[in-house]
């Protein structure tokens, strides 16, 4: 069994050759290709989750020939072979969810492309998982930017070019003070492999010394991460960037690209800094009052909206909102409950892009809500799904949302200070949720005599599969939570 | 009797429902005998199981830690179980008959009784959660009944009550938290599971967060300020304002008040707080403006409406004395306004079935062409107002005796609050009353040509509740005492 | 056997309610003959059943519990006694008035269904033997007497019901507040002369027994027609037809004096009120009552409105006595009781003969009426004289023990103000009842007319009250010993 802990590596090696491959084929068979690797890649990190799961530790894998602490490595336990699996699953719903689209939408000629940039996009998200040395995460951080801009732009829709312009000029913005904070911890430790920076951390902690400018660069990390994840408010580039782009990049980028930097600041907050360090700063105060900022703004600025995709990428404001909130508790619970939330989000944001997607696809095309009306009669399985998705995001028993707002209300009810702050905004921000996303609900369900043309579902079989595969995902989160908590906190002690 | 009884009384309502809207069926009178025959059995099987309560729990599905959905069967739940499940039968028979006029009948009639299924998971819930997440469902399940005409005014009026309700379970939810964090238990104990201990020093925290709860659960219960949604759902069929908006929906969210003062935050904990005289200022302030919105209003079902918002804060009233008689005086009410209310928002029903008339003043000599309907509905009009010898007069004596015994000063400004309302009720229950027996002089009795009272189906439910009324009214001793052994934690 | 006996208690009071109610469901009778004697003899069996009653001993019966702490209890004592044989002898003889009178209206056969109806429940009111059925039958007085206000369905009759409802409600509801404390607070709730509670335990919770007793007098004041809630009976009486008005002011008035006598002589005690601010801010209101009555009366065009005025002020005598807390008073208030509705239901029906035989309503319209109407007048005029107390009528020895009483009692000021206001009233009196005999009897030398017949039915009831007022008057005996009993007991 052995042989499992190859996988990791394995699987960023195989996307990123697969990404080289789809370059010379032609659509379809990048498209296949495509979906090849990401089931293969989402068997092995299964295999691999079973495997840690089982033995519940930590593996180091050593790149090339150089020991530690000179050498490049990959460390992996249960959280982020699960991660790992979470992000493959999403990915391969959310392109075969926005299938139809891709080829509606691109060029012929650059269909392969579109999949090479996704092929990037999952090994750099891979290798964000995995890697346990700083500067290897930064190039990933970039190359994830890269094809992240290309996902958007690849449709060449004006609005689009604009919104990936606009985010590269953010990511970059928010690479370069990772990049910064990257050095100055390099100048402090002498080191870019993350055990060893922590354990020269601990020392200058110990000493006293240097505490301004760790402190700086905590911040620096933190600040460059949340601009690139949208947090509160450096989101300015997010709701053209989903709102515009074709769906399944919406989708990724939604539930995976910022997720993936989220992972990555966790893993800093844990294996560089180390936990305690970091929740005696104070910047996870700040990072607890963006949290809720971003909960309450988000919202409202979703209410605001009059375009069912601008919408749902404002609730991502809101939702990232929660999972930097849980950030800020400081507390293992509040982390448990971040990273829960991290899938839960995923999970939904995903379905709800989809399903908006079939909705306004019956609607001629338009995003508004004037013309949405009656649209879950024309297209009854993407009106279900979206209707669960919103009741997800809205935090109804049974769904996974609001299994995330259980643990994040019993986090905070660790933290005596932020209680009631927390808890408060938390059930602000879901009556906030009520009002947009069951408005959007009643309004498709609200019938009304249109000349479009409805849609059965036998005419669109993948896309209703993919569909119910999500809504059951989504159910599985809600109801089967238990397991789940227990493999993140079985993760996260064996994480540092 | 097994305790996997209680998961199936919550089951089969939803399974028949199902069926009769996916089956495909031949005629229609086939598959309303399909659908009343499970409901009985239903409710017949929900009425053994009160009867030969299981004793254990029925634990479905283990959440995260010590949190799960949980059945189990106690005083409090069988009375809501009950009444719920008592009432049902009569209103989906009514409801036959009534909704031969409207479309998607057999949609109607899935969620019609899926709402059934969710509400006994509410009165059967083990714990703060499970009642928690069928109280939500119960909204879900409502809301395409609200919108079952489809008109604008449907479509409104449900996205209102969506948003209160999920609004108002947004709050109830920091209640919740709470509970499970402080309480020794997540489970309803009578005298609550607080655990002192741990609540040490946050007592005013705690009770500001019953305050938040209380306010979270009193959207259903149409708790002034958050009452608008509930008039506005009057544009739903009859059959579900009636069962619905007078009983179940609103019934469980007073209902869940009642679990979490006597049950979780415990009535020891609360009684002489101020979150105590907060809310019960607060549901007086109800009881006295329902009532007057209703005197003022004009719509027939809304009038109507307006009453419910202002009985149920009686059972509010109830609730927040703390006290043991107060539980009684709540229990009492719950159940005896909800066969008053039912019985006139049936009447009603009848009358814009038969009549489309809506408004009151369309509703002159009446009484003439409709003579049972109008009969039975002075009985519920006297009952509501609380004439001695109907059930009205019997639960606002007990609420009146509790808040007497109570001694809270507060509290005697309570009672003078029931007797304004009653006065008020006097007045737009009477109005109606008086114009339909009385049309003024120069009435012309040939614009009611062709009227008369409706069929069986419609009028069976009605008599029985009727004889309910006046039957409680003259000798309801078993059934006080049964509520008192539920409040001394007896039963 | 003496257990089976009771069972008598109940016949009275529901074999009029059957009768009424079978009336009032049957609607058509084929001939107006067969109502006639159908009401005759109904009429004339309650009777029988009353006579057997009073003649019998004492009898107490507990019909059904409400709640365990509720029973419906009756009784029959001195007081109930008296009160039911004045209801009976009223009923009968008002009732064959009505045969006549009712000629010319509508809707005869519900009149007379609740005519019945009504008189049942008083007597069920007169029976009762605790508070909470005393209540009872309170709420159903006002429900029962309510259509025959109604009656005419002209929109001043309809809105004087609505006035006559809602006042007696509010009232109900200001006494039903006491009533839930007297229920609570009390070790019993029956009736018992002297009071049921200790002086002791009145001394520990004074402020609110005051703010009870308050409560209590205002609210049954209301039916007594006591300031400021009176302005309902001026305009509910005269719209009722003769006879109706004649009951309604006579007797139904009565019921808030029973009431009053009940809650304060038979449950508090008239040794609590003596002395304390209420009882002199109800003296006040009394005397204010009284004299704005006939002040009123006295500009009032409108005969039977100016007699209903007369009653606003006439009750309020009785009130007066017994808001003196004296022995004589008492006894003057309990015979001025009598006095008053012998008399008034007298004058009612006389204005009512006038106008069915002449359709005059107003006062200067009725010169020369004794010319036309000779034994109407001779009838109002001896009724006439007896309420401005000019022996030797009844009016002069209920008013002289009143005098008497307060004189006797030792409250500064109002000992002498009270008798002064009363004189002063009964001047009042004179000038408003008076001038309709003079101007009838003397209408001038060039008044020519011929006489209008006057029917037996009409004119048999009217001598008998006459006679009853004179016989009173002279041999008052027969009448105070019965009510020296009750004072004996209660004082």
């Amino acid at each position: 069994m052995e042989f499992v802990l190859n996988f990791p590596c394995f699987s960023i090696l195989l996307a990123m050759f697969a990404a080289i491959i789809s370059s010379v084929l032609k659509g379809r068979g990048a498209k296949i290709l495509n979906t090849f690797v990401v089931s293969l890649v989402g068997l092995m990190s299964l295999a691999v989750l079973i495997f840690t799961v089982r033995t519940g530790e930590c593996y180091v894998y050593v790149m090339g020939h150089f020991p530690a602490p000179l050498g490049n490595e990959l460390r992996f336990g249960a959280l982020e072979a699960g991660m790992a699996l979470f992000f493959a699953v999403i990915m391969l719903l959310s392109l075969n969810g926005g299938r139809r689209k891709i080829k509606l939408e691109i060029a012929e000629n650059k269909e392969h492309l579109y999949y090479v940039m996704v092929n990037l996009l999952l090994s750099s998200l891979l290798a964000l998982v995995y890697t346990n040395d700083l500067f290897t995460a930064y190039v990933f951080v970039e190359i994830n930017t890269i094809s992240a801009c290309g996902l958007i732009m690849i449709t060449e829709h004006g609005r689009c070019i604009e919104a990936a312009m606009r985010y590269m000029i953010m990511s970059l913005l928010g690479s370069g003070l990772f990049l910064i904070g990257i050095c100055i911890l390099y100048d402090l430790t002498g080191h870019l492999l993350m055990s060893y920076i922590h354990t020269s951390i601990e020392a200058i902690v110990e000493a006293g010394t240097y505490s301004v400018p760790l402190l700086v660069t905590i911040a620096l990390i933190v600040v460059g991460l949340a601009i690139k994840s949208a947090l509160f408010p450096f989101h300015a580039w997010l709701p053209d960037a989903y709102g515009y782009s074709t769906v399944s990049s919406a989708a990724m980028l939604s539930s995976l690209v910022s997720k993936g930097y989220i992972f990555l600041l966790i893993k800093l907050m844990y294996r560089v800094i180390g936990f305690p360090i970091f929740a005696n700063s104070k910047v996870i105060d700040v990072l607890f009052v963006f949290g809720i900022a971003g909960m309450i703004m988000g919202s409202l600025s979703a209410i605001r909206e009059n375009d069912i995709r601008r919408m749902i990428s404002y609730s991502s404001v809101a939702q990232i909102g929660y999972i930097y909130m849980g950030f800020g508790l400081g507390t293992m619970a509040g982390m448990v409950a971040s990273i829960f939330h991290i899938l839960s989000h995923a999970a939904t944001k995903s379905l709800l892009f989809v399903s908006a997607v079939g909705l306004t696809d019956v609607s001629g095309n338009h995003k508004d809500f004037e013309q949405l009306t009656g649209a879950a009669y024309r297209n009854k399985a993407a009106g279900v799904a979206f209707t669960v998705g919103a009741l997800s995001m809205v935090g109804i028993p049974a769904f996974s949302g609001f299994v995330s707002k259980l643990l994040f209300a019993q986090a905070a009810m660790d933290q005596h200070e932020k209680m009631l702050p927390a808890l408060i905004v938390l059930a602000v921000s879901s009556v906030l949720n009520v009002i947009y996303f069951m408005k959007t609900v009643i309004r498709i369900y609200t019938p009304v005599q249109t000349g479009y043309p409805s849609v059965r579902a036998k005419e669109n079989k993948l896309f209703v599969v993919t569909l119910i595969c999500f809504i059951v995902l989504n159910v599985l989160l809600g109801m089967c939570s238990q397991p789940i908590t227990e493999w993140i906190v079985q993760g996260l002690n064996v994480f540092a | 009797m097994n305790a996997i009884c209680l998961l199936l009384v919550v089951l089969i309502p939803p399974l028949a429902g199902a069926v009769v809207a996916l089956a495909p069926w031949r005629r229609r009178t086939h598959w309303m005998i399909f659908l009343e025959f499970a409901v009985v059995v239903n409710s017949v099987l929900v009425w053994l199981l009160l009867f030969n309560r299981p004793a254990d729990t029925l634990t479905l599905i283990h959440f995260t830690g010590e949190l799960s959905i949980a059945f189990r069967l106690d005083g409090l739940g069988t009375v809501f179980a009950g009444l719920v499940s008592f009432l049902w039968p009569f209103a989906t028979l009514y409801a036959f008959e009534y909704m031969t006029k409207e479309k998607h009948e057999r949609v109607f009639f899935f969620f019609y009784t899926l709402t059934y299924g969710v509400t006994l998971a509410i009165a059967l819930s083990d714990n703060i959660l499970t009642m928690y997440c069928f109280y939500e469902m119960l909204t879900l399940a409502t809301v395409p009944l609200v919108m079952h005409t489809l008109s604008r005014e449907a479509v409104l009026a449900s996205r209102k009550y969506l948003y209160y309700s999920i609004g108002g379970a947004a709050f109830a939810f920091i209640g919740m938290i709470f509970i499970i964090t402080y309480g020794d238990t997540t489970e309803f104990l009578l005298g609550g599971v607080l655990n002192m201990v741990k609540v040490g020093e946050n007592r005013n925290v705690l009770q500001f967060i019953y305050f938040l709860t209380f306010l979270g659960f009193g959207v259903k219960a149409a708790v002034c300020p958050f009452n608008s949604w509930l008039p506005q759902a009057g544009v739903a069929p009859t059959p579900v304002t009636a069962l619905l908006h007078a009983v179940a929906v609103v019934k469980s969210g007073a209902f869940a008040i009642l679990r979490v003062t006597y049950y979780s935050f415990g009535t020891d904990f609360l009684r002489g707080s101020f979150a105590q005289s907060a809310v019960m200022a607060i549901v007086m302030f109800t009881i006295v403006y329902g009532c007057s919105m209703a005197v003022k209003e004009t719509h027939l079902k809304r009038r109507l409406a307006f009453s419910t918002i202002s009985n149920l804060s009686y059972i509010l009233f109830g609730a927040v004395l703390m006290t043991p008689l107060g539980l009684v005086g709540a229990l009492s009410h719950m159940v005896f306004h909800a066969l008053m209310k039912i019985c006139s928002f049936f009447c009603a029903g009848a009358i814009i079935h038969q009549t489309e008339r809506i408004y009151v003043h369309q509703l002159d000599g009446l009484a003439k062409k409709m003579p049972k309907i109008f009969g039975i509905f002075t009985v519920s009009a006297l009952a509501l107002m609380g004439v001695p010898g109907l059930c009205g007069f019997i639960s606002k004596f007990n609420l009146a005796s509790a808040a007497i015994e109570s001694g809270n000063l507060l509290s005697y400004f309570g009672i003078g609050c029931l007797l304004i309302s009653a006065l008020l009720t006097a007045i737009y229950m009477l109005s109606i009353v008086v114009r339909a027996y009385f049309p003024a002089e120069g009435f012309r009795e040939e614009t009611l040509e062709g009227i008369t009272d409706p069929n069986w189906m419609m009028l069976v439910p009605l008599i029985v509740f009727v004889i309910l009324i006046v039957g409680f009214g003259v000798f309801s001793a078993p059934l006080v005492t049964l509520f008192k052994d539920i409040a001394g934690g007896l039963f | 056997m003496e257990e089976k006996m009771n069972f008598i208690l109940l016949v009275p009071i529901l074999f009029p309610v059957i009768a009424g109610v079978f009336l009032v469901w049957k609607r058509e009778f084929r001939k107006r003959r067969n109502l006639l004697w159908f009401v005759g003899t109904a009429l004339l069996i309650t009777g029988t059943f009353v006579a057997v009653n009073l003649m019998g001993g004492e009898r107490r019966l507990t019909a059904f519990y409400l709640t365990k702490e509720l029973p419906v209890f009756f009784k029959l004592d001195a007081l109930g006694r008296l009160f039911a044989l004045l209801v009976t002898l009223v009923w009968i003889l008002a009732g064959f008035f009505s045969f006549e009178y009712m000629k010319k209206e509508k809707r005869e056969t519900r009149y007379y269904g609740f005519y019945l109806i009504t008189f049942g429940v008083l007597l069920g009111l007169d029976f009762s033997g605790n508070l909470i059925t005393m209540y009872l039958f309170y709420e159903f007085m006002t429900l029962a007497s309510l259509p025959l206000v109604l009656h005419s369905q002209t929109r001043e009759a309809l809105m004087a019901g609505l006035k006559y409802l809602f006042y007696s409600f509010c009232g109900a509801y200001l006494a039903l507040f006491g009533i839930y404390f007297l229920i609570r607070m009390g070790n019993t709730i029956e009736f018992t002369p002297g009071g049921v509670f200790e002086s002791g335990f009145l001394a520990e919770h004074e402020t609110l027994f005051l703010v009870i007793t308050m409560l209590l007098i205002f609210g049954f004041g209301v039916k007594a027609g006591m300031f400021p809630m009176h302005a309902w009976l001026t305009a509910a009486h005269p719209v009722a037809p003769g006879p109706a008005s004649g009951v309604l002011s006579g007797i139904i008035v009565k019921g808030g004096v029973l009431a009053l006598i009940r809650v304060l002589y038979y449950l508090i005690g008239p040794g609590f009120l003596s002395g304390t601010r209420v009882q002199k801010i109800w003296i006040i209101l009394t005397l204010i009552t009284i004299f704005m009555g006939s002040m009123l009366a006295f500009r009032e065009p409108v005969l039977k409105k100016r007699l209903a005025y007369s009653t606003v002020s006439q009750v309020s005598y009785i009130l007066f006595g017994l808001a003196v807390c004296e022995r004589s008073a008492f006894e003057g208030a309990l015979l001025h009781v009598v006095a008053h509705a012998l008399i008034k239901v007298c004058l009612f029906l006389c204005a009512g003969a006038i106008i069915y035989r002449t359709g005059c309503k107003r006062v200067e319209e009725l010169v020369g009426i004794g010319k036309k109407m000779p034994v109407t007048l001779w009838c109002y005029t001896i009724a006439s004289l007896g309420l401005i107390g000019i022996p030797p009528t009844s009016g002069f020895v209920s008013k002289w023990y009143l005098g008497m009483g307060a004189l006797d009692s030792e409250i500064p000021i109002f000992s002498w103000l009270g008798p002064m206001i009363l004189i002063i009233s009964a001047l009042l009196t004179a000038g408003y009842l008076l001038p309709v005999t003079m101007k009838g009897f003397f209408p001038g030398e060039e008044f020519v007319c011929k006489r209008e017949k006057e029917p037996y039915l009409m004119t048999a009831p009217l001598i008998i009250l006459a006679a009853l007022t004179l016989f009173i008057g002279i041999f008052p005996e027969t009448v105070l010993t019965v009510i020296r009993t009750i004072s004996g007991v209660c004082i």
